[in-house]
């Protein structure tokens, strides 16, 4: 990987056409709905801290629906009955997070970076590929949407670039040659969403 | 105006079909009847394979326009065989696509260069065998939306797939051939949809996987002798179409 930095602008957030891929965290303050509607459309997990799920519910009136956070953390002591009532119901997660040591905005940030590894939404995958029953054979198929790919071990690599059905879909792909009696190199995948690694098996 | 997918596999069907055939096992039934009504037809590369061994006895009654490839899956015995028999044999070795898009290309070519009066393009193949070849096949797809207006439908076993360019669409359901299952699979990304004419339609909603898939459903229900109305998609993103087929 290039040690080089990669430029980033912080504004592209805001852009409807802008290309970070990024997480919402929504504090208790009063919601620049224009913000919202842009943010929340691009995020790929969204979470309140504490009250400032009160303010998502008004200024959601009318569209709750579209705009259910993955998690709403805190002590609970700013949301509402109602407004916590509402979100349990529609399926939400509730996390309460009691530490008096830390503020709801610091805990809801430890539990989004929690999420983004566990979800792998920023998933780094090491595939070793030496059993012998590797099939000669092997795929990555974006199936459900474009991802942004970087791989290794395989003999056309992807180098930061996006597979999506009619643009570029990895098929009939191969591991890269090595001598004989050496171990394959293992597979390593990186990607923004899921993918579907296929694989040929051979049988005996 | 009312397209009926199925239409093509009855032997009364109106369809005006080009046929492709893929390198797979060839359900003869469905041969012999697209073959017949076929006003061209083609094999990719170790397709011929098939086709030579299933038409054996009556070969010359089933000999294609062109067989492209790169020529690694076809044998010499095959290969020689039509080219013989005067069938155009055109080496396409593009690394990045696949026999199957070259395929198509040249279909599309020679449906102009002939001036056919064509209404789908039908191959037969391409869903089943190596998982990652099935998936070539549904990215062909998606690449004939910018080749080709015409309808592509895909067959193999007891399936048939087509992808829905973004827009409304009207499907006829009702030759007979429909197997009991059908669905609308959001393969390339989310699209959002409405349906009629299923069990259970899409009321503007978004498919994608990881939140809602239809798969598994079927046709709404009619009375005894009453035809099925049609099923009518209106979709923003490309959508795939997957229908079963009653095998007499």
């Amino acid at each position: 990987m290039p040690a080089m930095d990669k430029e980033l602008s912080p504004l592209d957030c805001l852009l409807p056409s802008g290309t970070l891929r990024i997480c919402l965290i929504i504090l208790n303050q009063p919601i620049d709905e224009d913000y919202l509607r842009v943010l929340w459309n691009k995020a790929l997990l969204r979470a309140c801290a504490d009250g400032a799920a009160n303010h998502l519910y008004n200024v959601t009136a009318g569209d709750r629906d579209s705009f259910l956070p993955d998690f709403i953390n805190g002590d609970f002591d700013s949301i509402t009955t109602k407004v916590k009532d509402f979100y349990a119901d529609k399926g939400c997660k509730l996390i309460e997070t009691s530490d008096q040591d830390l503020t709801d905005f610091t805990k809801c940030l430890a539990i989004t970076v929690e999420e983004i590894q566990r979800r792998q939404l920023q998933g780094s995958h090491i595939l070793g590929v030496n059993t012998s029953l590797e099939g000669d054979w092997c795929g990555l198929i974006p199936v459900g949407g474009p991802c942004q790919t970087i791989t290794t071990g395989l003999k056309w690599n992807l180098d930061n670039e996006v597979l999506e059905f009619g643009k570029l879909v990895s098929t009939s792909n191969t591991y890269e040659p090595v001598e004989p009696e050496i171990p394959r190199k293992p597979v390593t995948v990186t990607t923004d969403r899921p993918v579907l690694w296929s694989m040929g098996i051979r049988k005996k």
